[in-house]
């Protein structure tokens, strides 16, 4: 699974950080949001899942 | 058929709310459930100079989610922001320009300048100094005994909390929030005697708004304001003077009441339901977020608000032609059983929660993890230094079908 996010809707809401902290940060200065692991293994497909649903503009694309 | 008919509809009647039910989180869940069962997209028309004359409602949690997130179709930046004619952020008719009422560029622009205040990891830092306020709130409610809590710990915690957050020196506080008390409740003659109180109370906040602009040119903090009035690269100021003042009214009123009235409703139904109480002593360390939204949920502190279509097209069979105002009903769609497992029940530990009480588009709450950050703080602490919260009497609500206050409810604590 490979995830994407397009920098130039992302809005740092930080809905998907709260859906899956792990994969999704927003540190101090950041204008969009950052990607901690793009590649993450299938124990993070729900959290994931859950993140793309939540955001408001929907930024994040998961292939695979 | 169900057992609502249409002519009895009173869901923007103002004495729906102040009259509400307290066995169903004071909400007239049998006339949503019917829009959403009979009448999804339904033309609700006015007769009232103080409201716009007709909008269309959508009332489905689905529905909610696609008017909120296609900007396209249903804008934010045609006039209106809900069913009143005058409302300080909007630019169309009268007030001056905010978030909430711009799209696309321009829209983005203004929440990049404010969003680095207000992400999950900012707010986080705020932990410390939220708990201090949380601490002297249950310190003053210990002090009372009985008390009404909408007042004592609704109306202060977020105060002090927003105060910081927005940068609002101390001192203002109590002034700058009364005002936005009035103009959020325009029709309760308890808050706002008359009109003019309203229109006093909004240009009050527009002239303090200009001098804490300059305060903040002059002092900058860590917070919202300094945020506001900053200048880019070039030396450009980031925002416009209106947008400047409507940004403030906007955060002033987004923030405050609506987080009291998240708190006041959470607080009424864990009195009246012995188990999400119990559930909440044994979780009181370390308060889930799931209990949060779902307090959020059964809030519904702002009943809806309304967009502009932008084209002619069909919803629902209904025809909307370009120019007609939408108004998504969040509500109704809070308790759309389409979207939710046993929405009529208040469950502490609910994990699929798609509530549409932030919203879910691109203007979705900036505030919601501050406010989600302020309540799970002060319920922590409320809880972890009582052995026993009772009410003392009935909750009575405001007089409002748009912000749904509470205006009274006495509760008893028993210190620890
Ligand atoms: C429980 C408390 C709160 C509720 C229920 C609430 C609800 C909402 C709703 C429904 C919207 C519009 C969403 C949409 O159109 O999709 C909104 C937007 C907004 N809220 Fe809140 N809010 C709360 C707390 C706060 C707080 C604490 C702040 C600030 C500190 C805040 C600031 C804002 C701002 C600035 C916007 C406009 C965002 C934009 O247009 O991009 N809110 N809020
Ligand atoms: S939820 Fe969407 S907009 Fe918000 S930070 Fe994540 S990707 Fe960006």
């Amino acid at each position: 699974m490979k995830i994407t996010v397009d920098t130039d809707l992302c809005e740092v809401h930080g809905d998907c950080v709260v859906a899956a902290p792990d994969i999704f940060d927003i540190g101090e200065d950041d204008d969009v949001v950052q990607i901690l692991n793009a590649e993450p293994g299938e124990e993070y497909r729900a959290a994931i899942v859950q993140a793309t649903k939540m955001c408001p503009v929907a930024a994040i694309k998961i292939e695979g | 058929m169900t057992t609502t008919t249409a002519p009895e509809l009173r869901i923007f009647d103002y004495d729906t709310y102040a009259e509400g039910d307290p066995a169903t989180f004071g909400l007239p869940l049998e006339q949503y459930r019917y829009l959403r069962d009979e009448e999804p997209c339904f033309q609700q028309e006015f007769d009232d100079p103080m409201l716009i004359d007709k909008a269309w409602v959508v009332s489905r949690n689905e529905d909610i989610w696609e008017v909120d997130r296609n900007t396209e179709l249903y804008a934010a930046d045609r006039g209106y922001v809900n069913i009143w004619q005058v409302v300080p952020i909007d630019p169309k008719n009268g007030g001056m320009p905010a978030m909430l009422t711009t799209d696309g560029e321009r829209h983005r622009a203004q929440r990049q300048v404010l969003a680095k205040g207000f992400t999950p990891g900012f707010v986080r830092k705020l932990e410390g100094k939220f708990r201090q306020y949380a601490k002297d709130v249950v310190d003053d409610a210990l002090d009372k005994g009985t008390f009404n809590f909408v007042h004592t710990i609704a109306h202060n915690m977020p105060m002090e909390a927003l105060g910081d957050v927005l940068g609002v020196p101390p001192e203002d506080r109590v002034k700058f929030f009364g005002w936005v008390d009035k103009f959020a409740a325009p029709f309760d003659t308890r808050i706002t005697a008359s009109f003019d109180e309203v229109m006093e109370a909004i240009g009050n906040l527009m002239v303090y708004s200009e001098e804490l602009a300059e305060l903040k040119r002059r002092e900058p903090g860590d917070d919202v304001m300094t945020r506001l009035v900053a200048s880019g690269e070039g030396g450009e100021p980031l925002m416009s003077p209106e947008e400047i003042m409507g940004n403030v009214a906007l955060l002033a009123s987004g923030a405050a009441e609506s987080t009291r009235t998240a708190m006041s409703h959470g607080m009424h139904e864990l009195m009246r339901n012995e188990k999400a109480m119990a559930w909440m002593r044994e979780h009181q360390d370390n308060l889930p977020p799931t209990v949060i939204q779902e307090m959020v949920r059964i809030a519904s502190p702002f009943t809806h608000l309304v967009r502009t279509a932008t084209r002619d097209h069909e919803l629902h069979g209904k025809q909307i032609k370009e120019g007609d105002i939408v108004a998504m009903l969040f509500a109704a769609g809070n308790f759309d059983e389409r979207a939710f497992d046993r929405p009529e029940e208040f469950q502490p530990d609910r994990i699929e929660n798609p509530h549409v009480s932030f919203g879910r588009g691109p203007h979705k709450c900036l505030g919601q993890h501050v406010a989600a950050l302020e309540m799970k703080i002060l319920f922590e602490e409320l809880f972890q230094r009582t052995s026993s919260i009772e009410p003392a009497g009935p909750i009575s609500y405001v007089r409002d079908a748009y912000s749904r206050g509470v205006y009274e409810l006495p509760v008893t604590v028993t210190p620890r």
